[in-house]
C-alpha cells in the first residue's frame, strides 16, 4: 500500500481526498469544537477552492522533468502494462460511471429556493426625516452618553428593549427570542462582532428609527420584519435602547473617528 | 412551612456573624446576574412583575411563590437545584423564557439558583428536596400505544387536552393557573413546545410530578392508591408521545405542490384520501408585532401546508390546531380576559365583536424579476401582493390584492379560487383550489417549475384577533412540480457513453505507441 501513496501520483491523490473532506465537512464541524459557529459552504465554493487545489498540485508535479515522468509513470503503467489488466478495465468502467452519476447530479430537478443576497450593512444616509423632522446623522453621537444618569438611562433602555426587541432579538442579544423562527432573514445577533460593534451609534439608530421598510434599494428583497420603530419611540427612546445594547452586549460603538481615518 | 421559614431565616441571621464570605460572594453574584438578565420580566423582586410581564402570556415565574411546573420532585414539594438549573438551561419552550445554557456561565447559573431561593421564605436553608424515583420507559409498541390511549380516557386527558391532544377539551377555554391568568391547555401534537421536554421520559415526569402552578395534576397518587399500575402511566405517556411527529419538524423553505399522474383526481376537499401521499411542510407562525396594533399573545403558532396540481388546477391544504370555531359563546370569557390583559393597548378601546378564526395566503401579484419581492407585510405601492381570503363564517374564500398594510382590498365577482374548510377536534383544514392560469390580470399565474413566494396570515377569533392583531410568517417559496425533464434520462448515458469511448481510445493510443517504440 505505502509503495502507491510514497509517488507523486499517490500523493496528489491523497492530498485531493484530504482537501475535499477538509472543505466539505471540516469547515463545517470542525470550528463547532472549539465553540465557533460554523456552517457548510455551498458547492460552486466547494468546486472552486478544488480546482485551486488541483492546479497547484498539477504546477507541483510538472516543476522539473523527473516528477513529471514519476508522476506519469503509475497512469502509463495502468494503461499498458499486461499485468495491470484490471486496473484498465476497472478505471474504464467507473469513470463513465461516475461521470453518469455527476451529469445526473446537475441535471435531475431540485426544489431549492433561490439565493436570497443582500447587503447586510448599506451605506447610511447622511440626514433622515425623523418622525417628520428632518435630522441630521453624520458626525452624530448618542447624546444621552452626555446627560443625566448613565445608569437610568440603562434601566430606560433596559424596558424599552424588553417590551419591544425581546421577541426576536432575544433575551441573550443573539437574535434568538422565541419569534425569531418566524422570520427569514432572521433577527441581528448584537452579540456578533458583525453587528452594532462595527457600527456607529448613530447608523444603528437610523436602522432602529427606520427599519426593514427604509431599508435603501441595496438592502433588497426587503424581508426585513424590524419595524420602523420612530411609529413606536420616541428619540430618547431609541437613544436609550441603542445605549443599553451596547453595554448588555458588552460593545463599544464604533466611533466617528475611526470612520475618518479609514477614508 | 412558615414557622420553619421563620426559624431558617433566624438561622440565617445567626450565621452571618460568622463571616460566610463565601456565600455572601455567591449571592453577590446571583443578585448582579439576576438583575441584569432576568428581572425586566421576573421582577427586581422576583414576584413575576418586571416592565415586560405584561407581554407575555404566560407571565413570567412568581418566584415568592417557589411553584415551579417543571420538577423531578412530588406535587407540592419544592424543587431540587438541579431542577432550577435544569429550567435556566433549558428555558420555556413556546414561551418568552429563553434557554440560558450558553448565556450565562456555570458560575453564574449555580449563583442564580441560590439567589432565586431567596425571594421566597418557604426555601429550606441546606436541605435539598427528595426527587421522586421515576424508573425507566417501559418498551413501546402499538399495544401500548393502544393502552396508553385507552387509560388517557380513562384518566380523562381528553378534558382539557382534547380527543386528538389539540388542547381543544371541554374545559380547555376556563382553565387558569394559580395566580389567575388563562392558560391554554397544551397542545399535545406539538410536543416542542411543551416544557420540561419533549421525550417520553419528560411526559412521564410531567404525569409523576403535575405541573405545580397550573391545572395540571399530577398522577402519582393514582399509582400509589392503586387505581393505576406504574406500567399504565407509562403507556400514556407513550400515547401522549406518539400525538406529535417523531421529529421535530425542521424549516424548509419550499413547500413542493405535487404533480399528479394522468387520471388522478385532484383533491378539492380536506377529507380527500390523496391528501396523505403527501408530506406537510410545516410553516412557523409568530405574533405581528411590526405594525400597530401588535399582537403578543398569537394563538396559531404554525400551520402545515400539503399541495398538488394537475397541469390545469392546484390545490393547497392547511391545517392547524385551533381549539374552537369563532366565534364560540363559550370562548368569550377567555376572549375578554386575553384582550383585557395584553400589552401593549394599541388596538381601539372598544370591545371587540365576534370576530371569525381566518386565514390568509399571500402571493405576489406578478412572479417577481431576480431576488425582489414584495414586502412580506402586505407589499407596497411598487410590488402588490395577491390574497386568499378564507373566515369561518363563511362557506367562499375572496381573492384580493394589497400594497401594503391596511389597503387589503378583495373582489365580489369573478372568483377563481374556491375554498372547502371543517373545524374538527381542534384543527382547521382548509383546501384552497384554483386554475393555475386565470384571465384576471390581477391574479397570479402559477407557473411550474418556478419558485412562487407564499406567505401565512392566521387569526383565532375568539382569542381576541383580527385586523392586524394575529400570526403571520416570513415568505416561503411555493413550487409546481414538472413533469420529469427527458433531459434527466438522456444527459447522464450520453456522458457515460463520450468518457467511455473517450477512456477506451486513449488507453488503444498509449498502448499503440509503447508498442511501436518497443519495435523499433
Amino acid at each position: 500500500m505505502r509503495k502507491h501513496f510514497s509517488g507523486p501520483l499517490g500523493k496528489s491523490v491523497v492530498i485531493l481526498g484530504v482537501a475535499y473532506l477538509l472543505l466539505e465537512f471540516g469547515i463545517a464541524y470542525i470550528p463547532p469544537l472549539f465553540g465557533v459557529d460554523s456552517g457548510p459552504i455551498p458547492d460552486s465554493v466547494l468546486l472552486q477552492y478544488m480546482v485551486t487545489v488541483a492546479i497547484g498540485i498539477l504546477l507541483w508535479v510538472s516543476f522539473n522533468e523527473t516528477l513529471w515522468e514519476e508522476f506519469k509513470a503509475p497512469l502509463h503503467a495502468a494503461m499498458v502494462e499486461p499485468r495491470q489488466r484490471r486496473t484498465r478495465v476497472a478505471l474504464i468502467v467507473l469513470v463513465p460511471v461516475l461521470v453518469g452519476l455527476m451529469t445526473f447530479n446537475s441535471v435531475r430537478p431540485s426544489i431549492a429556493a433561490p439565493p436570497s443576497l443582500r447587503s447586510i450593512h448599506p451605506a447610511p444616509p447622511g440626514q433622515i426625516d425623523f418622525q417628520g423632522r428632518s435630522m441630521e446623522l453624520a458626525g452624530v453621537e448618542n447624546p444621552l452618553r452626555s446627560v443625566g444618569s448613565p445608569e437610568e438611562h440603562y434601566l430606560e433602555g433596559r424596558r424599552v428593549y424588553y417590551q419591544n426587541c425581546l421577541p426576536c432579538h432575544g433575551d441573550g442579544l443573539a437574535g434568538r427570542g422565541h419569534y425569531a423562527q418566524g422570520f427569514n432573514p432572521g433577527p441581528a445577533s448584537f452579540q456578533d462582532v458583525g453587528t452594532i460593534a462595527q457600527l456607529t451609534e448613530s447608523y444603528v439608530f437610523w436602522r432602529v428609527a427606520k427599519g426593514g421598510p427604509g431599508l435603501p434599494n441595496e438592502g433588497a428583497p426587503w424581508n426585513s420584519a424590524m419595524p420602523a420603530w420612530e411609529d413606536f419611540l420616541t428619540e430618547d427612546e431609541i437613544w436609550s435602547v441603542i445605549l443599553f445594547m451596547y453595554e448588555q452586549a458588552g460593545h463599544e460603538p464604533r466611533t466617528w473617528e475611526e470612520e475618518g481615518e479609514e477614508h | 412551612m412558615a414557622i420553619w421559614g421563620g426559624v431558617a431565616f433566624a438561622l440565617s441571621l445567626a450565621m452571618m456573624p460568622l463571616g460566610l464570605g463565601a456565600l455572601q460572594e455567591d449571592e453577590q453574584l446571583g443578585k448582579v446576574t439576576y438583575d441584569r438578565w432576568c428581572s425586566e420580566c421576573h421582577g427586581v423582586d422576583g414576584d413575576g412583575t418586571g416592565s415586560a410581564a405584561g407581554y407575555m402570556l404566560p407571565r413570567p415565574r412568581d418566584f415568592t411563590l417557589a411553584m415551579y411546573n417543571i420538577r423531578t420532585t412530588a406535587s407540592g414539594d419544592l424543587p431540587t437545584d438541579q431542577d432550577l438549573l435544569r429550567a435556566i438551561n433549558m428555558g420555556a419552550p413556546g414561551t418568552a423564557m429563553p434557554a440560558w445554557d450558553d448565556v450565562l456561565t456555570e458560575a453564574e447559573k449555580q449563583a442564580l439558583v441560590q439567589y432565586l431561593k431567596t425571594f421566597s421564605r418557604f426555601f429550606p436553608l441546606d436541605e435539598n428536596p427528595v426527587p421522586l424515583v421515576l424508573g425507566s420507559p417501559t418498551g413501546v409498541s402499538e399495544e401500548v400505544i393502544a393502552e396508553g390511549r385507552g387509560q388517557y380516557e380513562a384518566i380523562e386527558c381528553w378534558k382539557c387536552h382534547g380527543d386528538q391532544g389539540r388542547g381543544d377539551g371541554e374545559s380547555a377555554a376556563t382553565l387558569m393557573d394559580d395566580t389567575g391568568f388563562p392558560i391554554a391547555a397544551a397542545d399535545l401534537t406539538e410536543n416542542w413546545f411543551f416544557n420540561g421536554g419533549a421525550d417520553v421520559e419528560d411526559i412521564y415526569r410531567a404525569l409523576r410530578t403535575g405541573l405545580d402552578g397550573s391545572p395540571m395534576p399530577n398522577f402519582s397518587d393514582v399509582l400509589n392508591a392503586g387505581v393505576m399500575t406504574d406500567e399504565e402511566l407509562w403507556a400514556v405517556a407513550h400515547y401522549v408521545r406518539s400525538l406529535a411527529p417523531e421529529d421535530t419538524p425542521g424549516i424548509s423553505e419550499v413547500v413542493l405542490a405535487k404533480l399528479l399522474t394522468e387520471g388522478a383526481e385532484l383533491a378539492t376537499s380536506f377529507d380527500d384520501q390523496a391528501w396523505e401521499e403527501i408530506e406537510g411542510t410545516y410553516i412557523p407562525l409568530v405574533g405581528q408585532i411590526i405594525v400597530k396594533p401588535r399582537w403578543f399573545d398569537p394563538r396559531v403558532d404554525g400551520v402545515w401546508v400539503k399541495a398538488m396540481h394537475n397541469g390545469d388546477d392546484i390545490s393547497v391544504l392547511v391545517s392547524w390546531s385551533d381549539p374552537n370555531n369563532s366565534p364560540d359563546p363559550l370562548w368569550s370569557d377567555w376572549k375578554s380576559q386575553v384582550t383585557r390583559i395584553m400589552e401593549p393597548r394599541e388596538a381601539a378601546d372598544n370591545e371587540i365583536d365576534a370576530a371569525p378564526d381566518q386565514l390568509v395566503v399571500q402571493f405576489p401579484m406578478q412572479m417577481p424579476e431576480g431576488m425582489e419581492r414584495p414586502y412580506f407585510l402586505k407589499g407596497d405601492s411598487r410590488r402588490p401582493v395577491y390574497l386568499w381570503e378564507w373566515k369561518s363564517d363563511r362557506q367562499t374564500a375572496l381573492e384580493g390584492e394589497a400594497r401594503g398594510v391596511g389597503t387589503e382590498s378583495f373582489q365580489d365577482e369573478g372568483q377563481d379560487v374556491s375554498v372547502k374548510g371543517m373545524h374538527s377536534d381542534g384543527q382547521w383544514q382548509v383546501v384552497f383550489t384554483r386554475p393555475l392560469l386565470t384571465s384576471d390580470e390581477n391574479d397570479l399565474d402559477f407557473i411550474t417549475g418556478e419558485a412562487i413566494p407564499m406567505s401565512f396570515f392566521a387569526w383565532d377569533g375568539d382569542n381576541g384577533e383580527s385586523g392586524n392583531q394575529g400570526s403571520l410568517s416570513s415568505w416561503y417559496f411555493l413550487l409546481l412540480e414538472e413533469p420529469t425533464s427527458t433531459k434527466v434520462y438522456v444527459a447522464p448515458p450520453i456522458a457515460m457513453l463520450i468518457a467511455g469511448a473517450l477512456g477506451f481510445f486513449i488507453v488503444r493510443r498509449v498502448q499503440k505507441r509503447e508498442m511501436e517504440s518497443f519495435r523499433s
